[in-house]
């Protein structure tokens, strides 16, 4: 490929990742700052999904899947099994969600500080991008279905965790706010 | 000039006027000065050559020079405009502010030494130089505005509708120019090269009608497009001005400094269990 070809190419691409990224997210022409909301509690990016892990787990339990092979015919059996991993995929999604709230306040904090650490930063774009990369693998395995849906318990009980943590930091952030925020901003 | 020539020169110099004065008409210089001004350097630069044409005529070589003069500088204005759009709104966000316009100003930094180094690498000849400058000072216009953008997406700082306008006429005629430049300055320095060497006047001749056709398809080209960037801008100006945001209240600085390293940890310790969970 020579220079023109390379340069061409490159100018597209460009191009179009800044056309794409222009074009507006939010529905309100008007939405220049990632304003806090009016309720703090709003603020918080609620990590809801982990909460319905019981009645997922009890969907996906593997005393099911082996009622399931031993008494169902066996198309019937193969059919519950991929939409059980199809039910995974989207609880898996539902997760992911979860994070990009709870990275997303990092960032909103950031936004709204005076003054903001490079090394913090950075950390958080990495961890961001590498949150990505790991989640498309899982993703990737469990369509496969090499992956034991069990595990998925593990990571569930952490966001859980990380929502609980982020209540905490959220209440923090009201206290330590407290008199500064414009009243609208206050819970 | 040719009919093409002469009809693309007056509907772009009338394009320009009305862009002026849907300019000064809503007083965008009042908080874009930079952008009101680069508006206004096409205008300047088209009646600057008109009158250079007039008394030295269209092929004369200072015609030429005058021509390449007013490419750099409507780039240089263009820059200019570009450096504002990266400050407005971001500028009362301080702690991110601090963080963007220190990688900005290194990205441009390294672009334009890079710039610098590839022109001045070029072949003689004022249209090769001309044409690899403003090329690259396109291509240099698209990333920065790229990297503003991934910025301000990443940050949820989105860009107010003017300013979007703005940055998509920039983006469509930079888009343009790099293409265009890149085919133009490969065609000089390709088959066209012998224009260039006085060792090889004895072929210009021959030459002259290929350089006058390849000059002007590009012109018409490059004319075409500004007049779609600048009607971009128009009809983003069609309605008033809506005051600037509201200037963003910010946090204590120890919410940040409490908050971010904890976020971090528990980021990372997702991630493990991430890595946990792919371990065989």
């Amino acid at each position: 490929m020579n220079e023109l070809s390379i340069v061409i190419l490159l100018a597209i691409a460009l191009t179009g990742v800044l056309l794409w990224l222009l074009v507006p997210r939010h529905k309100s022409s008007r939405m220049a700052a990632p304003s806090f909301p009016s309720n703090v509690n709003d603020a918080l990016p609620s990590a809801k999904h982990y909460g319905y892990f019981p009645q997922i787990r009890q969907a996906l339990s593997a005393a099911d899947a082996r009622y399931l092979r031993e008494t169902a015919p066996p198309h019937v059996a193969r059919q519950a099994l991929q939409e059980r991993r199809a039910v995974a995929r989207h609880f898996l999604k539902g997760l992911h969600e979860d994070f990009s709230n709870l990275a997303r306040l990092g960032r909103i904090i950031a936004a709204h500080s005076p003054e903001v650490s490079r090394e913090q930063e950075t950390e958080r774009l990495i961890l961001s991008l590498k949150f990505q990369l790991l989640y498309s693998l899982v993703w990737l395995r469990l369509s496969a279905g090499n992956l034991p849906l069990e595990q998925l318990e593990h990571l569930t009980g952490l966001v859980g965790r990380l929502a609980t943590r982020m209540d905490a930091a959220m209440a923090e952030i009201s206290a330590l706010s407290a008199g500064q925020l414009p009243r609208g901003l206050q819970s | 000039m040719n009919h093409l020539e002469s009809a693309l020169y007056w509907s772009s110099l009338s394009f320009e006027i009305v862009l002026c004065g849907f300019v000064f008409t809503r007083k965008v210089q009042r908080i874009l000065p930079l952008f009101a001004a680069y508006t206004c350097v096409p205008l300047t630069c088209a009646i600057s050559l008109w009158l250079t044409y007039e008394y030295f005529g269209f092929t004369s070589p200072i015609a030429g020079y005058a021509y390449w003069g007013s490419v750099v500088l409507t780039s240089a204005a263009r820059s200019l405009a570009i450096a504002e759009l990266c400050r407005y709104g971001l500028r009362a966000y301080r702690g991110i502010w601090a963080l963007v316009w220190r990688v900005l100003t290194a990205l441009s930094i390294f672009l334009i030494v890079h710039v610098a180094v590839d022109a001045w690498g070029q072949p003689n000849g004022v249209a090769i130089y001309g044409v690899t400058l403003d090329r690259d000072l396109a291509l240099v216009s698209i990333v920065i505005l790229a990297v503003l953008l991934l910025f301000r997406n990443y940050y949820g700082v989105a860009l107010e509708p003017l300013q979007r306008a703005i940055a998509a006429g920039i983006c469509f005629i930079c888009a343009v120019d790099v293409i265009g430049d890149t085919i133009l300055r490969n065609v000089y320095t390709g088959y066209l090269f012998s224009w260039f060497l006085t060792s090889q006047k004895a072929f210009w001749p021959a030459l002259r009608p290929q350089v006058e056709r390849v000059n002007d398809i590009w012109s018409a080209v490059h004319l075409s497009c500004f007049m779609i960037s600048m009607g971009i801008w128009c009809y983003a100006l069609r309605k008033p001005v809506p005051a600037p945001s509201e200037r963003p209240v910010l946090l204590p600085a120890e919410v940040y400094r409490e908050l971010s390293p904890t976020i971090n940890l528990r980021l990372s310790t997702f991630n493990n269990r991430l890595v946990d969970l792919l371990k065989p």
